[in-house]
């Protein structure tokens, strides 16, 4: 069995419906209406021990409400979960030690304590014993730089500190699967690599990963497997690799003409791809499906018209792809 | 259980060592504790400045019964003052880490904070109780200590127990603030007053509605062999009920909880 297994897994949230206003909210206390909401709508997901997977989807698709549901946070309107053989909501207490969590946008250090009054807490927590505890901090002083963080209250620590602080915080009982909700939000980019660099220890560690992320790089840095989620269903879950060869079908080339040639002119032998013409009359942007046509083929037609000095093809991006979704192009 | 004692205990030891950090801060909350018990005292000094009794109860008596009162809800601040950040976890989604943490949410949230004037709470009431009962004529065997403890306890139990209810009713109510624990908290204040003063309407719905009347009354009125004394008695088991109310109730209320975003 997989470590991780959701089965139909749906979330549905009642909201009040109310008119807007005051008129509205009295309304609302007499004629009680609630709309339906389905937040996560029958996810099915398997991760194995090891893998490290990104969960993707624009704002509003469910990806932290399916991380609550995993965690136990939640209970599920439909749908089972089983993490390490128990179920998260019911078997709260078993769970709760074989997981580590971390809402990027919110913390759990005590927000009065000094730092290491908030981990000492959850080392009781977790029954740790002092050996385990003391080497715990000094493998997450290594690779996070925690010494400096421990006797400062976690409300004066900056937002790079305090991810530091939280990683340790999620980290410190050395969970099986560690869940994270946004772990680089905010982050500038110094602190972000030190943060996929340490993911990435995290992984080869062996210990299994689920990320949350709108940035991309994240997914690049640290993630094998990619499922993308949009509206509260699953619609793509594989491999990086193989998601880009799925959907990024566009292929941009870009060409520098020996001599300046108007983009109409290679359009008309170039048909059912798009010309542009770059800043200086020698330069033209090809797009094209690399589905029916391949770069030789584009380059050959060029050819025809015109010498060609140099060029380039840009990768596919995972960005691109993960921008279509965002903007529902991949749904229909 | 020893476990979760020990939780409790350290969570609310680490607070108590955040809070003694500021030192004036300290000092201040413990005066604010005092001021208010010897606000009580004036009070009812004006009262029983124009009457000699108030319903059968003498002034050392009516002092033994705010103290107890003030006693007891020193208690509150002190030990169970998270509780009051309830409503306030709830509408942020403050919950979500705590119910993924191997310990009970209820223990989490209870020892998540300490507040200090519970201590001028507990001087200023211990005192007026201590004076009480040296102007009070009770008649003192090991059994009548050992069951005043027992009261005390018990009556402790019932007000921590009704803070719990009135907060967890933020899982239903929803809003920032507390408003339904406070409502019920302050209108408990009626019960540092003999119970007799007040009409039966009254004296009914805080016995067996909100049983706020055990919390000092019916204790008193046991140990001061008060007109049906024996109802003080019955204390612990209100006790018991109490505690396994506010235990049910938060359970049902966790199991609404929905977090925040989505």
């Amino acid at each position: 069995m997989s470590l991780v297994e959701a089965r139909g897994l749906t979330k549905i949230f009642r909201r009040p419906e109310k008119d807007p206003g005051l008129r509205g909210s009295l309304k609302h206390l007499v004629q009680r209406r609630f709309k339906e909401f389905r937040a996560v709508d029958g996810i099915e997901l398997s991760i194995e021990a090891g893998e490290s997977v990104a969960y993707v989807g624009p704002n509003g698709a469910g990806k932290s409400t399916t991380i609550k549901l995993l965690t136990g946070i939640l209970v599920p309107t439909a749908g089972t979960v089983r993490v390490a053989g128990a179920e998260p909501h019911t078997d709260r207490m078993v769970n709760a030690r074989n997981i580590g969590v971390l809402f990027g946008q919110r913390t759990q250090l005590w927000w009065d304590l000094p730092v290491r009054e908030s981990l000492a807490l959850l080392r009781d927590m977790y029954d740790l014993s002092p050996a385990f505890y003391k080497q715990r901090l000094e493998r997450l002083d290594e690779v996070l730089g925690l010494a400096d963080l421990l006797p400062v209250v976690a409300r004066k620590l900056s937002l790079g500190q305090r991810m530091r602080a939280d990683l340790a915080a999620a980290l410190l009982h050395q969970p099986k699967i560690v869940y994270l909700d946004e772990p680089t939000i905010g982050l500038d980019i110094s602190v972000k690599d030190r943060v996929r660099q340490f993911l990435r220890e995290l992984r080869e560690d062996g210990t299994t990963l689920m990320l949350t992320t709108h940035d991309l790089g994240d997914i690049e840095d640290v993630c094998e497997r990619i499922v993308i989620i949009d509206e509260g269903r699953k619609i793509f879950d594989g491999p990086l690799a193989q998601m880009k060869d799925r959907f990024a079908r566009v292929r941009r080339m870009h060409l520098q003409l020996a001599e300046p040639t108007p983009a109409e002119k290679l359009a008309e032998r170039l048909p059912d791809v798009e010309v542009i013409a770059g800043d200086s009359p020698t330069e033209v942007t090809v797009t094209f499906d690399r589905f029916t046509h391949t770069a030789g083929q584009i380059i050959a037609g060029v050819l025809d018209v015109v010498e060609v000095g140099e060029l380039h093809l840009d990768e596919p991006a995972i960005e691109d792809v993960v921008r279509k979704v965002y903007a529902g192009e991949l749904l229909r | 259980m020893r476990r979760t004692l020990r939780i409790y205990r350290r969570s609310l030891g680490a607070h108590l060592r955040a809070v003694l950090e500021y030192e004036a801060d300290f000092w201040v909350l413990i005066v604010a504790g005092l001021l208010f018990q010897v606000l009580n005292l004036i009070f009812l000094s004006a009262v029983f400045a124009h009457v000699p009794a108030l319903n059968g109860w003498s002034y050392p008596e009516a002092v033994l019964l705010a103290g107890t009162y003030g006693f007891v809800n020193g208690l509150g601040p002190l030990f169970f003052e998270g509780t009051w950040r309830l409503a306030g976890k709830i509408n942020h989604g403050e919950l979500d880490y705590p119910l993924t943490r191997p310990a009970p949410v209820l223990v989490q949230v209870v020892s998540g904070g300490i507040g200090l004037h519970g201590v001028g709470d507990l001087i200023g009431g211990g005192a007026m109780i201590g004076w009480g009962l040296a102007h009070s004529d009770i008649d003192w065997s090991p059994a009548r200590i050992g069951g005043a403890l027992l009261l005390l306890a018990s009556s402790a139990t019932i007000l921590l127990s009704l803070i719990v209810v009135g907060n967890a009713a933020s899982f239903w109510v929803g809003g920032n603030h507390p408003v339904f624990a406070m409502t019920l908290i302050r209108t408990g204040d009626m019960a540092k007053y003999p119970l007799s003063i007040y009409g039966v309407a009254v004296r009914a719905t805080f016995t067996v509605l909100v049983p706020y009347a055990f919390i000092s009354f019916f204790p008193a009125s046991w140990l001061l062999d008060k007109e049906s004394a024996w109802i003080g008695l019955l204390t612990p088991l209100v006790a018991l009920y109490c505690a396994y109310l506010a235990r049910l109730v938060f359970r049902h209320g966790l199991r609404r909880y929905d977090s925040a975003g989505h």
